[in-house]
């Protein structure tokens, strides 16, 4: 098979350009496992806002991470060998990929946005320490959501989404089981001695520094979803912008070649 | 018996920024400290009237210890005397926490607990306070009301509105930015299959689309060599056969 000069300078890079697209396909791969393996167990507060589209973007994220290895390798052998055929199956696959990953990248940074602290405070209050529930579903996530709030508050040192104020506020589910002489606020909120029980019981009511959690935890909650969400987008709106470089270099190359 | 002394202390809630001095049903106090000292004596007790707002006009002190109205008796007196504790707590010199806390006893109340109860309160307010030093022949001395307390109201959760305020620029940059790359790598790759087929539908013997340059394979076909004339041969012009005297035998096919 005959080849002129433009085809052989080309060769070069676009291998190049799919040897990098081949990388950052096993990166992105294992950037969404790291993500939908929810190492800061969040996920429960998220199922309960019924929008977790974020993980399904880390979902589609993982099997295009794969998809784009494996079509880097068909490139680079269709490239070393000119195969006219070869590299036309490449393109239309990698444009099927580009696709999904396009819809991957948009769907994470739109919902983030949906992310706002009030959503989580309504939910908070809706459903920590919920006893009534209506059906399955709503116990399954009252209970996720209570289980998730309890660690939080333990973990991070941290009570409410803004504060402690939050369950003054605003009425809860939680007031209805706990009196309000009682629980100003939830007993996570409290310092915790080593055996897991309040210092100073009466300054934590009354809100004396030192006894209570005085900040919010709004940024424990937002902090790792905003790196999922903007891992997820940025990184595959990089992929995406070399990957049409590549394929533009490709098709350039696939239209040259002679039979 | 003489009218108790009036103290011209007014209790108030403490200024200090505490989360958890008004809530739905409790309020903290300043503790009252040296106030008493004077007017008191080791066994006097000192209690703290709790009336609401509008009614603290028409408190009328308790002659005795058996005629304060308890707590359960808010409702219908709009008043009630709790928090009794010794006069030497709140002594110049004892050292204690510095705010009391009212309506924090949750266990008192209902099924003929052990009065004073310190029980939750049962409604916003607002309420006025004073402290009313108690001997053993009734009232000595009391403080002045304090102002209004009010205390919280929760509003409902379904006030809170969750939907965002605006979508981040961040979401704009990326959506147009990658729809016009698909959008041109789509257009390409239509051109570039289109211009191929359209190529190969139009141009089939002579390709010279724009696009597509084919390569002819060309056949060799090789010329046909002289073949050395038979021994019987007159010689002819090379080419033209042979003319042999004999019958012919098969000549050298062209």
């Amino acid at each position: 098979m005959a080849k002129s000069d433009d085809t052989c300078i080309l060769q070069g890079p676009l291998v190049f350009g799919n040897v990098v697209i081949g990388m950052c396909g096993i990166a992105l791969t294992a950037e969404c496992i790291f993500f939908v393996s929810d190492p800061h167990g969040l996920y429960p507060l998220l199922e309960a806002t019924e929008n977790d589209d974020i993980y399904a973007a880390a979902w589609i994220g993982i099997f295009v991470g794969f998809a784009l290895f494996a079509l880097s390798i068909l490139g680079i052998v269709g490239v070393i060998k000119s195969n006219r055929t070869l590299l036309l199956v490449y393109i239309i696959l990698m444009l099927i990929t580009y696709a999904f990953e396009m819809a991957s990248c948009i769907t994470a940074a739109t919902h983030r946005d949906f992310l706002t602290p009030n959503l989580f405070l309504k939910q908070m209050l809706e459903r920590y320490q919920k006893s009534e529930t209506v059906n399955n579903n709503d116990k399954w996530m009252a209970e996720g959501v209570t289980k998730t709030w309890d660690k939080l508050m333990l973990q991070n040192q941290c009570c409410g989404v803004r504060g402690p104020s939050d369950w003054q506020e605003y009425m809860s589910a939680f007031r209805i089981t706990h009196s309000d002489a009682d629980f100003p606020w939830p007993r996570n909120c409290c310092v915790m001695d080593a055996q897991g029980s309040p210092v100073n019981l009466d300054g934590c009511k009354l809100g004396v520094p030192g006894y209570y959690n005085s900040n919010g935890c709004y940024d424990a909650i937002s902090g790792p979803m905003n790196t999922h969400a903007w891992g997820v987008a940025w990184f595959g709106f990089a992929i995406l912008c070399w990957t049409f470089c590549v394929l533009f270099g490709t098709m350039f190359y696939w239209s040259r070649i002679e039979y | 018996p003489a009218p108790p002394a009036l103290l011209p202390y007014v209790p108030r809630v403490p200024p200090a920024a505490l989360p958890g001095k008004l809530t739905a049903t409790t309020f903290a106090l300043e503790r009252p400290c040296c106030v008493f000292d004077r007017h008191a004596n080791a066994s006097d007790t000192v209690w703290l009237a709790v009336a609401f707002a509008n009614a603290s006009a028409a408190f009328r002190n308790p002659p005795s210890r058996a005629d304060v109205p308890p707590y359960e008796q808010l409702p219908t007196a709009h008043s009630y005397m709790t928090l009794e504790t010794a006069a030497a707590t709140y002594a110049c010199s004892a050292s204690s926490p510095a705010v009391l806390r009212v309506g924090g006893d949750t266990l008192c109340g209902g099924q003929g607990g052990r009065d004073p109860c310190n029980g939750p309160l049962p409604s916003p307010g607002p309420y006025r306070v004073k402290f009313l030093v108690m001997g053993c022949h009734g009232p000595k001395a009391e403080t002045r009301w304090s102002d209004p307390i009010l205390l919280r109201r929760a509003g409902s959760p379904s006030t809170i509105d969750p939907a965002p305020v605006r979508h981040g620029s961040d979401v704009v940059v990326i959506a147009s930015i990658l729809a016009s790359l698909g959008a041109v790598l789509a257009v390409a790759v239509l051109c570039a299959t289109g211009a191929e087929a359209w190529g190969s539908l139009c141009h089939q013997d002579s390709g010279t689309g724009a696009f597509a340059r084919r390569s002819y394979r060309t056949h060799h076909i090789p010329p046909a060599l002289p073949q050395p004339l038979p021994p019987g041969c007159r010689c002819s012009p090379p080419g033209l056969g042979c003319f042999a005297p004999r019958p012919p035998g098969p000549c050298p096919a062209k």
